[in-house]
C-alpha cells in the first residue's frame, strides 16, 4: 500500500501547508508511541475463542473410537511419502511447506535429521504391528480388566491414526513425530498386554 | 511467553526504535515466522498469543485513536483478534500478516464508528461543525507543540472522520482511493478531509518548523562535521 504523494501534495497545498511541514507531520505522527492494551483483554479473547471452539487443545479433535486398522493404511502412505522425501535429489518434506516456502536453507539439514527420526518411528511402528499379528488371536474368555485396558489402548491408537489420516498437508514434521512417537509407545504397550494375555491362556 | 524467537521488528526486545519510512507502518514492520502463522491456522493457542503480543499494541492504538474511548478500543481489539482466529485459515500469505490484521482492525473500527454515528443520527459526513479548535476536552492546538502528547492531543482535536483519514493516509500509508473504499465515500471526500485537517494542524507545524529553523541557525554546523 503506497501513499499517493501527488494527491497528498494537493491536500497540503490546498491547506497552505508546505511540503516540509507535511513531511514533518507525517514523521511525527509515525513516531507517536503505541499504547499497550490491558492484560485482561487477551484473557477475554482466549476465553471467548475457547467457547467458540476456535482454539485447539493438545490431542483435541479425535473421536473416542475409530477402527484401529484404518490407521495402518495411513501409516503406510505416510511412510512411503516420507521415504520419497528422504530419497536423494528430493527436497526434504516434498510439498509440505504449504503456502510459505520461505524456510531458510540452514533448516534443511535439521529437517533431514527429523525426517530420519520420523521414518525410524514408522518402521518401529510397522514392526510392532507385525509382532502383534504374530501373537495368537484374542481368546474368547478374557479378564474384564485386561480387555478394558486393551480396548482403551486400541482406542488411543485409533485416535492417533485418525489424526494422521486427517493431517493437514502443512502439518509440521515435529507434530508428526509427536504422533508417531506416541503411536509406538502405545503399540509397545498393546503388544505387551496381548503377549501377557496369550501367556496366561497358554496355561 | 517468549516471542522474541518468532517476532522481529524495530520494537522487538533488544532493538532500537527507528522512524518508520513511507509505506511502513507498525503493522507491516514486524516479521512473523511463517510457522507461527501455520500453527495459528490450526488453532494453536500459543501461536495466536504470539500474533496478539506482536500486533495488539498497534491494533489497540489505532482503535483508541479512532474512537478515543479505551473501553471501545478494547472491544474492537477483542473483535479484531477473534476475527483473526476465525479467518486465519483463509489467509494465503500473499501480503504480510500485519497488513491482513490491520485490514480487519480498520474494518471493525470503521464499522463501529459508522454504527456509533448512525445511532446518533449522523452519517460518515462532513462533521467539521462538531468540533472547534480548543473547545471540547481541552483538546485544541497544544501549547507546547514539541511534545508528542501535544500532537496526540492535536490529532484528537480533529473531527473523527478527519482523524481517521489523517491516520490511514499519513501513518498507515493508505491511498485516498483505498480510504474512500473503506469509508464508502469518494476520493474527493478523503482529499478534502485531509486538506482541512492539515489546515487545522498548520499552526502546530509552523511553530515546530520555526523552532527547527532557529536551532539550525544557532548551530549551523551539525555535530560530526
Amino acid at each position: 500500500m503506497s501513499g499517493d504523494d501527488d494527491e497528498n501534495g494537493e491536500a497540503a497545498v490546498a491547506s497552505g501547508l508546505g511540503v516540509a511541514e507535511r513531511d514533518l507531520l507525517r514523521a511525527r505522527l509515525r513516531e507517536l508511541p503505541d499504547t499497550v492494551p490491558p492484560r485482561a483483554v487477551w484473557q477475554r479473547i482466549e476465553a471467548q475463542a475457547r467457547a467458540e471452539g476456535l482454539l485447539r487443545r493438545p490431542g483435541q479433535g479425535a473421536p473416542a473410537r475409530w477402527l484401529a486398522g484404518a490407521g495402518l493404511a495411513a501409516a503406510v502412505v505416510l511412510t512411503v511419502l516420507n521415504l520419497d522425501a528422504l530419497a536423494p535429489g528430493n527436497p526434504p518434506g516434498g510439498d509440505t511447506a504449504g503456502t510459505f516456502p520461505t524456510e531458510p536453507p540452514w533448516n534443511a539439514d535439521r529437517r533431514v535429521v527429523r525426517l530420519k527420526a520420523l521414518n525410524a518411528l514408522m518402521v518401529e511402528s510397522r514392526q510392532l504391528e507385525e509382532d502383534l499379528r504374530a501373537l495368537p488371536d484374542q481368546p474368547q474368555l478374557v479378564r474384564a480388566g485386561t480387555a478394558a485396558t486393551i480396548a482403551a489402548v486400541e482406542d488411543q491408537i485409533a485416535a492417533i491414526d485418525y489424526q494422521l489420516n486427517h493431517a493437514p498437508a502443512d502439518m509440521t514434521d515435529e507434530e508428526l513425530e509427536v504422533y508417531w512417537r506416541e503411536r509406538v509407545r502405545l503399540m509397545n504397550l498393546l503388544v505387551q498386554l496381548r503377549a501377557a494375555q496369550a501367556q496366561r491362556n497358554a496355561f | 511467553m517468549g516471542t522474541s524467537h518468532a517476532v522481529s521488528g524495530p520494537n522487538a526486545p533488544g532493538k532500537r526504535r527507528r522512524t518508520r519510512g513511507r509505506g511502513v507502518s507498525r503493522f507491516t514492520d514486524k516479521d512473523i515466522d511463517a510457522g507461527v502463522v501455520r500453527q495459528a491456522a490450526r488453532g494453536d493457542v500459543r501461536a495466536h498469543e504470539i500474533l496478539y503480543r506482536a500486533f495488539a499494541p498497534a491494533v489497540y492504538s489505532l482503535c483508541l485513536r479512532f474512537t478515543r474511548v479505551p473501553a471501545h478500543a478494547e472491544d474492537l481489539l477483542q473483535d479484531t483478534f477473534l476475527e483473526v482466529m476465525r479467518s486465519i485459515r483463509d489467509f494465503r500469505g500473499e501480503a504480510p500478516i500485519g497488513s491482513w490484521i490491520r485490514r480487519i482492525a480498520v474494518t471493525k473500527a470503521l464499522m463501529f464508528l459508522r454504527s456509533a454515528w448512525h445511532s446518533r443520527g449522523q452519517g460518515l459526513e462532513d462533521d467539521w461543525e462538531e468540533v472547534t479548535p480548543g473547545s471540547p476536552d481541552g483538546l485544541g492546538v497544544p501549547a507546547h507543540p514539541d511534545d508528542a502528547l501535544d500532537l496526540d492531543a492535536a490529532l484528537a482535536s480533529l473531527p473523527p472522520v478527519a482523524r481517521v483519514v489523517v491516520w490511514l493516509h499519513d501513518v498507515e500509508g493508505f491511498t485516498h482511493k483505498e480510504i474512500a473504499r473503506y469509508m464508502g465515500k469518494t476520493e474527493s471526500f478523503s482529499k478534502s478531509q485531509l486538506s482541512r485537517a492539515y489546515q487545522r494542524l498548520r499552526p502546530l507545524l509552523e511553530a515546530e518548523t520555526a523552532r527547527a529553523d532557529e536551532r539550525a541557525a544557532a548551530d549551523p554546523l551539525p555535530s560530526g562535521c
